[in-house]
């Protein structure tokens, strides 16, 4: 067995394009996800149960169902009921963005919930409103508490960013997939796609380990 | 525009779903069994003075845990069989990865619960005269299991949801099923949601024993190791 990477880099531009796909994907769902669950996060928080009882069934649904199965019935089941077709990117992006607001919900929950009683109270003696104290005083202390865990689902987001190659979006996977089938290399196409992901994402990993680690020691 | 929901097809297919679910919790279990063998010797090997047994350990455990299963899968299937000139199956390539996959978490979680116990316990082992392996074996293992059983439990709920991914490579799991009931039947949306719901009631059934597993666990003074 004689490895040729040279059929990979011949392909370098279909890599790259794949790259762009996986980064934009990654980016969407970063930022539609991490802000979707701050918002289901709070309703989490609350005590109103209309803001209680539907942020929990999302969390628990969207926790407890696989992320693939979700990517398929936006792609497939949902088009039925609406008027318009769904974009493979969109039915990914919605997929990956919901499951990862029901997890990082948990994180902001959890991270809010760690503050001290006293910082709610100190914050409401100066006559600070609810949102203002959530705002200004618990939040930017709970984020840094919370920065490992969100480090760690931004990790989880760009591996799920792959799950779109299923539904045909070009992502690297998919263009791993296509240059194997064109240049019947298979061992160097899907080796070259797991060692892009792996320079990627192992700088990433190792700023989450530095991070557990200091908060481990300024806690 | 009102749709008519229709669910007599997926009804008449329910034989394929329980066989595709079937497989599933098989993937699962056989991935879990195994995973937890390979976690514990990577866990061992990692926390070894020997450079030859910790630098390996280490390297397959990051590369397994920084790398999107999705591509694992596809490089076990496609590319491993020309390599080392076997025959593959979806289902071989499955536990392949996902046993080593998981194994490279459950590793982190066995360090972790093992680093946990405290030195005296492993003074008062080898000061009544056992060895190093004995006092993992009786001393420190039992009790750094029990701490890390809610990790592991953890854990087992994502392989199960990870397993979904054989679907891509043709084998006939929960998902696959799905998919080949929807295109036979032309009702994907009936099909797609009683899947969802299937998994979500097993995964959701897991998830409350394993949480109630947990408070019990506090309560009788072991936290959560993770």
């Amino acid at each position: 067995m004689k490895w040729d990477f040279a059929s990979v880099f011949d392909n370098t531009d279909a890599l790259l394009a794949g790259a762009a796909g996986t980064l934009r994907i990654f980016a969407i769902c970063l930022v539609c996800g991490l802000s979707l669950g701050l918002v289901i996060g709070l309703g989490r928080y609350a005590h109103n149960k209309w803001l209680y009882w539907p942020a929990t069934a999302f969390v628990e649904f969207f926790r407890n169902t696989p992320v693939l199965v979700q990517i398929l019935w936006f792609y497939f089941a949902l088009p039925i009921l609406l008027p318009f077709t769904i974009s493979p990117l969109a039915a990914a992006a919605l997929g990956i963005s919901l499951n990862s607001a029901a997890f990082s919900a948990e994180i902001y929950r959890g991270g809010i919930q760690s503050i001290d009683r006293g910082q709610w109270d100190g914050a409401r003696a100066i006559g600070m409103g609810w949102g203002q104290a959530m705002r200004r005083i618990v939040l930017p202390q709970a984020i840094r508490r919370m920065l490992p865990a969100l480090t760690n689902r931004a990790i989880e987001i760009f591996k799920m960013s792959t799950l779109a190659s299923a539904v045909a979006y070009v992502e690297l996977l998919q263009q791993g997939k296509l240059i194997a089938s064109l240049n019947f290399n298979p061992i160097e196409a899907y080796t070259a796609v797991a060692v892009i992901f792996f320079v990627f994402l192992w700088p990433l990993v190792q700023f989450t380990y530095m991070l557990e680690r200091r908060l481990g020691r300024g806690e | 525009m009102t749709y008519q929901w229709d669910f007599t097809p997926v009804v008449a297919n329910a034989p394929l779903l329980a066989e595709g679910l079937a497989n599933t919790l098989k993937i699962t279990g056989v991935s879990l069994g195994c995973g937890l063998v390979l976690g514990l010797a990577f866990a061992l090997m990692r926390l070894s003075h020997r450079r030859w047994l910790s630098l390996p350990a280490g390297f397959v455990i990051e590369v397994f845990r920084t790398t999107p299963p999705l591509v694992q899968l596809f490089w076990m299937f496609f590319a491993l069989p020309l390599i080392v000139g076997i025959e593959m199956t979806p289902f071989l390539a499955a536990v392949v990865t996902f046993s080593i996959q998981s194994g490279a978490f459950f590793a982190e979680v066995f360090r972790a619960g093992i680093q946990s116990i405290e030195r005296g316990q492993w003074d008062g082992a080898r000061a009544i005269g056992m060895t190093h392996a004995q006092a993992m074996r009786r001393i420190v293992l039992p009790q750094a299991i029990k701490r890390m059983i809610p990790a592991f439990l953890e854990r087992s709920i994502e392989l199960m949801k990870t397993t979904t991914l054989v679907a891509t490579i043709a084998y006939a799991d929960l998902l696959f099923q799905a998919n080949e009931i929807a295109q036979k039947t032309f009702r994907p949306l009936e099909t797609f949601t009683v899947v969802a719901l299937i998994y979500f009631v097993v995964i959701f059934a897991v998830s409350i024993l394993a949480r109630q597993l947990e408070r019990r666990l506090a309560v009788s003074g072991e936290s959560t190791v993770h």
